[in-house]
């Protein structure tokens, strides 16, 4: 008997220090994947040890027969922009090489037609598109690093929402300890802080192609997470999952982000409500609403939060063209409307 | 046969059956069982004021009115006047201040300010980021407010302090109270004697020699052989911050956000003005238990769309002669 109980007691202590030492603290957690991300990002770099030429050809108004000699590996459709002017650096959102969807900040890997999307394009789709994407990626970030330490925070699957929606939402699961929790105005407003705040910051979003095993490696402490990257990988045509960091906040992306956080504008964070039971606990939807820069509402106006039951329709008019967004009660997504004031 | 223990036990074994029926404090002694019931009490207490602010960011505490408690006011835009009627039949007039957009900015502790109590920075009115400098952005920033058009600053004791950020609406202010209302007066430009201090000039006929509207005599003569300092003189004419005291609020729009405060007040249309609680002694218990630190639109109490003062003429009621 006291064998049994000796051994006993040995098995749990190790039990408890193997779980503990897998319980990392939230910021602990995110240094260490950004310091993998990292050096990933070395390997991928050191892939490159000589310097070769590649002849990128530009495409796009004013720029015809441009051509321009950048370095493989190296260059990317930003340092191509900063070739040209400070107008294009800072209106370039996202880059389409050879037909493809490409990141500002990814390498160009060979010699290809380049052409720079904006925001005021003929036909703004896709960059829209990937604007609704990275705001949505923003909202997750937000929500990771705005809970106390104690509570756990998983963030799920991005949702690809169009942009007709009315508003771009991320997914999350809270600890179990917070089921009955609802935000209030208040934490629904220091939410909008943080975010404006990281707005300001106007960080990067640094993409990297990596091969399944080390997003794995990236994302071992969740297993929600590695589950994605599964799915992933098994989806995506070379069997590469793309993963992108801001700040020191590494995530997955369904699609291209835009170049940088500065790109978003009078960012707000609308509701946050529960959706149902998930597999991994009460699933939460939050929701947000944000203009690219220089496409915001006509001068003084903001967006503000406003309590309306009925239908209520979203406004945005830009010097081009008007669309109108309508939400109602009945769409699954949204909760509070959100109203453009004119002031 | 393996022996079975009860869960509560801390070694870990395998628990075939639970055989022993038992309850908690049966092993325990006195002492541990009433210091178990405390600290589980404490611990689920904590749970579930945690879960009330899981933020980083919590909300900050708010306290009871107290005597010689000073709280925030408003700022508010001037709309213009109307006539109300008590229902004695008296009329007078009130002036209607809209708040928009009012909100906390800035919160600055006791030795921050000046020493002698804490202050709040309040704003109104969201005006256009692009036509502000970066430095002015900076305590918006922070807030997470969009730039407004005037900031003022209130002096507030310290169980009054509102976090950055809050709106404040008009129902912090009830009919009844009396508040003071700040605002900088109609520019009238380089006046003379008459408008600008009320002088009464010279007559107009009878032998004046180009001498009607003039000061007259600057002094006493040779004993001082000077003019005094601070003699009334033309000069520039309003455009200067005035406060009017003691008015009272008649009405106050929730749906519109509209306080109608008694009299006039200075300024013109649609300027922004300052509204505060009195400080004059005689009115201070008109203000007794106000929304205190303000009126929280989440708290959950529902106002009616217009709280009329007791003694005012609601429309719709009916007078006896």
């Amino acid at each position: 008997a006291m064998a049994c109980r000796k051994v006993c007691q040995m098995v749990q202590r190790r039990l408890a220090s193997s779980a503990a030492a897998e319980r990392l603290s939230a910021a602990e957690l995110r240094s260490w994947r950004s310091a993998l991300f990292s050096k990933e990002q070395n390997r991928q770099r050191s892939l490159y040890p000589r310097i070769e030429k590649i002849e990128v050809a530009m495409q796009g108004p004013g720029l015809q027969g441009t051509r321009l000699v950048m370095n493989k590996g190296v260059s990317t459709p930003h340092s191509c922009a900063k070739h040209l002017t400070e107008w294009h650096v800072s209106s370039a959102a996202l880059a389409l090489v050879d037909g493809e969807l490409w990141h500002l900040h990814r390498p160009l890997t060979r010699s290809c037609i380049l052409r720079l999307l904006t925001f005021k394009d003929v036909d703004p789709q896709l960059v829209n598109q990937a604007f609704w994407r990275s705001c949505a990626s923003l909202l997750g970030q937000v929500l990771d690093d705005a809970f106390k330490e104690e509570y756990s925070v998983e963030l799920l699957n991005v949702l690809e929402v169009p942009v007709s929606a009315g508003a771009f939402c991320c997914d999350l699961v809270l600890d179990p300890r917070l089921d009955s929790w609802s935000p209030s105005e208040e934490n629904l407003r220091s939410l909008t802080r943080d975010a404006q705040q990281l707005i300001h910051k106007d960080l990067p979003w640094e993409p990297l192609e990596v091969a399944p095993p080390v997003a794995l490696e990236i994302f071992s402490h969740s297993r929600c997470k590695q589950e994605e990257v599964e799915e992933i990988a098994a989806h995506s045509p070379n069997g590469v999952v793309s993963l992108y960091r801001c700040g020191q906040h590494v995530m997955l992306s369904g699609g291209p982000l835009v170049a940088r956080t500065g790109l978003c504008c009078q960012y707000e964070v609308t509701a946050l409500h529960a959706v149902g039971e998930g597999q991994w606990g009460l699933q939460r939807r939050a929701q947000g609403l944000s203009l690219p820069v220089n496409l915001t509402v006509m001068r003084n106006s903001v967006l503000s939060n406003s309590r309306c039951h009925n239908l209520c329709f979203v406004l945005f008019s830009l010097k081009e063209f008007c669309f109108m967004q309508y939400v109602d009660q009945d769409c699954l997504l949204d909760q509070n409307c959100v109203s453009v004031s004119m002031c | 046969k393996c022996s079975t223990v009860h869960i509560m036990s801390p070694f870990v074994q395998c628990v075939r059956t639970i055989k022993t029926s038992t309850w908690w404090d049966e092993h325990l002694s006195e002492d541990n069982v009433s210091f178990m019931r405390k600290t589980v009490m404490e611990e689920y207490k904590q749970l579930t004021t945690d879960k009330l602010n899981p933020l980083k960011d919590e909300p900050w505490p708010r306290h009871e009115w107290e005597e010689n408690s000073r709280r925030v006011g408003l700022v508010a835009v001037k709309l213009g006047m109307m006539p109300v009627w008590t229902k004695t039949g008296e009329k007078h007039v009130v002036t209607m201040l809209q708040v928009q957009d009012c909100h906390v900015i800035k919160y600055l502790s006791k030795d921050e300010n000046d020493g002698r109590s804490a202050a709040l920075i309040v704003g109104a009115k969201n005006v256009s980021p692009f036509y502000r400098s970066e430095e002015s952005m900076d305590i918006f920033r922070n807030a997470g407010l969009p730039p407004k058009q005037k900031l003022t600053t209130f002096n507030v004791t310290n169980n009054a302090i509102i976090k950055p950020g809050t709106p404040l609406y008009a129902a912090h202010f009830r009919p009844g109270q009396v508040v003071d209302v700040t605002a900088k007066t109609i520019g009238k430009g380089f006046q003379g004697v008459m408008k600008r201090w009320g002088f009464s000039g010279q007559p107009a006929s009878h032998g004046q020699t180009k001498t009607h509207r003039r000061p007259g005599a600057l002094g006493p003569g040779g004993d001082p052989a000077k003019v005094f300092k601070g003699k009334k003189m033309p000069g520039k004419m309003g455009n200067i911050y005035n406060t009017a005291f003691g008015l009272k609020v008649w009405r106050v729009n929730t749906k519109y956000n509209v306080l109608y405060v008694n009299g006039s007040v200075p300024g013109h249309r649609n300027c922004l003005v300052k509204v505060r609680d009195t400080i004059l002694p005689r009115l201070l218990k008109k203000n007794n238990d106000p929304p205190f630190p303000t009126f929280f639109a989440e708290g959950g109490e529902e106002l009616p769309e217009d709280l009329y003062a007791e003694d005012m003429f609601q429309p719709g009621d009916s007078m006896t002669f």
